[in-house]
């Protein structure tokens, strides 16, 4: 009967007052401000806004809006410049 | 070596370029720290794919040809078939999060994997105990537990590695160099989060210190239903609104939709489950609850549909050029498909036809393999050729892979809903009787549909085959780069 106690007391009071916390440190954080900037945070220097980043293999990516093309030999990819 | 054209060269002062070159050593830096990790979970995860699937497809064809290996007990049914389950979502399917997770934890927190040792040895015990589980579930030690099956003295081997897994997320977590969190991250932590809780829980309850009676069956479901909701769903959402957006090179529709989808998945999936109880010994308003949150799940289900829908929308032509985006649109939509057709299930009506047929059956493995599986796969695609810095092998067996486990899927789950459906009004006919090879019964109609399962399974195999290939061949191709980088490194 204990364990069902622990149980119940974890299920109905830790795991909801930890959700509540997890929420009020997000907003104190500000994660829900300036959400289209947040939507941005993938992309970098190296697979930037507007570059197709995937292909298959043997294939030249094409229509990029910028960034690095493929690499050479067609087999190496990317981050050794 | 590509030439960089001379406009952007002028555009960017000396302190730009610098800071762009920082960033892209950073980024190599994290692709690389993941780099023997990934290598190993991936792999390890491959290998229990190939065996679940094995596995799978003996228990399908038992299905319809009973007499098959029926001479070797340990292969009956009734060890085969929790086998699969317990090898493809132990062994390869949670295998498989874990990596994505760490590679996208370390991508989105922009810092380095910390203590790959530490995910090394939680990898080993989790090898290890899933090894022995399989082993003790063909060896008759099950513990008759659905989802749970694994004998208990394999478990605390899986305990200790994810405890390790956990402590490594919290670690990698406070030491990120970004800031604010991408919605993929709020998905991944919380199914860091989620998952000891349910597996502790229904340990205890249902194997340490059982609870007895009906409530057995209410823990159990619950624990069923919420390891696919609570574990793998977030996990393959989390994949899904970070890969299309960043293959597409264009950010997520509606972010705020992303966010509501998050936290009313939170508050409504846990619910879930009773209603697979339709009809049982249970508190009428148990099951109505459930059902109730069942329903409310169209919330999260829409507002992920519409984004991922959205997000692609005037991009569907570039499907054909990207293997990833394959795969994870394929699972983006089937996960709408399956999570509405869960909501259609639980209800009540429909539930009274469905249950104990074959459309279950159906809609799990649409939940875990049309949606969550191939979303995996997709993640693999777009992971490993920036982690080896080298490009997958072949088009053609990507191709393969694709065609073969997405046409594999479609011909597993559609028939097996209509011929589930046809069994579930059957079975609620009293004329026709259940099993008589002389009439028209309900086991005898059911038997096309699962020679077509049977035949789905072996066109997923083929599909399976093609990926580990096409693994194992780029793998080489890397240890052969290692070689030409540097020679002396062959000879030690």
């Amino acid at each position: 009967m204990s364990v069902i106690w622990i149980l119940f007391v974890t299920g109905v009071i830790v795991l909801p007052a930890t959700a509540l916390l997890a929420l009020r440190w997000a907003m104190r954080q500000g994660e829900f401000r300036d959400l289209p900037r947040i939507a941005l945070s993938i992309f970098d220097e190296e697979e930037p806004v507007g570059q197709f980043s995937d292909h298959f293999p043997g294939a030249a990516p094409r229509g990029n809006a910028g960034g690095p093309g493929p690499s050479s030999d067609g087999k190496r990819i990317r981050h050794h410049s | 070596m590509n030439a960089i054209p001379t406009t952007i060269v002028q555009a960017l002062s000396p302190a730009d370029t610098e800071d762009a070159a920082q960033k892209r050593a950073a980024l190599a830096e994290i692709d690389a720290s993941c780099r023997p990790v990934l290598l190993a979970l991936f792999g390890c995860s491959l290998v229990w794919l190939l065996i679940g699937t094995v596995l799978a497809l003996i228990a399908s064809w038992k299905l319809h040809a009973p007499d098959f290996l029926a001479n070797a007990a340990w292969l009956n049914f009734g060890r085969v078939r929790p086998a699969h389950l317990n090898a493809v979502i132990f062994g390869f399917a949670s295998e498989a999060a874990i990596g994505v997770t760490l590679w996208l934890m370390c991508r989105l927190c922009r810092t380095p994997l910390m203590f790959g040792w530490v995910i090394i040895l939680a990898g080993i015990f989790w090898n290890v105990g899933t090894a022995v589980g399989i082993v003790g579930i063909l060896a008759g030690h099950s513990t008759g537990i659905e989802w749970l099956e694994i004998p208990p003295y394999a478990t605390p081997l899986l305990f200790v590695s994810y405890a390790l897994i956990g402590i490594w997320g919290i670690i990698t977590f406070r030491y990120r160099r970004e800031k604010h969190l991408y919605v993929s991250q709020w998905y991944l932590l919380a199914a860091l989060f989620w998952f000891p809780w349910l597996y502790s829980a229904a340990q205890i309850l249902l194997i340490m210190e059982p609870v007895r009676g009906t409530v057995q069956s209410a823990v159990n479901w619950w624990f069923a239903h919420n390891v696919l909701g609570l574990w793998f769903t977030p996990i393959g959402l989390g994949a899904i609104y970070y890969f299309i957006p960043k293959v597409l090179g264009k950010p997520v529709y509606n972010y705020s939709l992303s966010v509501l989808g998050f936290w009313s998945l939170a508050l409504f999936y846990n619910w879930n489950g009773m209603h697979h109880l339709v009809g049982g010994p249970l508190p009428a308003w148990l099951i109505t609850v459930s059902i109730v949150a069942s329903v409310m799940m169209t919330i999260p289900v829409i507002t992920v549909g519409l984004n991922h829908h959205m997000t692609m929308f005037g991009s569907f032509r570039r499907l054909k050029d990207s293997p990833v985006l394959r795969f994870m649109v394929f699972g983006g939509m089937s996960y709408t498909v399956t999570s509405l057709h869960g909501v259609a299930l639980a209800l009540r009506s429909v539930s009274e036809v469905t249950h104990f047929t074959h459309s279950t059956v159906a809609h799990a493995h649409q939940g875990m393999y049309a949606f969550f599986t191939m979303v995996m796969f997709g993640s693999m695609y777009y992971i490993m050729p920036r982690v080896l810095q080298v490009e997958w092998p072949s088009a053609r067996l990507i191709r393969l892979h694709f065609w073969a486990t997405a046409i594999g899927i479609m011909v597993y789950v559609v028939p097996l809903i209509v011929g589930g459906t046809l069994q579930g009004l059957a079975m609620l006919n009293p004329d026709i009787p259940f099993l008589d090879p002389n009439k028209h019964s309900v086991v005898g109609m059911t038997l096309p549909y699962l020679k077509t399962r049977s035949f789905s399974g072996m066109l997923i195999f083929v599909g399976h085959i093609a990926f580990a290939v096409s693994f194992v061949w780029m793998t080489y191709r890397w240890l052969k780069t290692l070689q030409v980088r540097n020679p002396l490194a062959t000879r030690l």
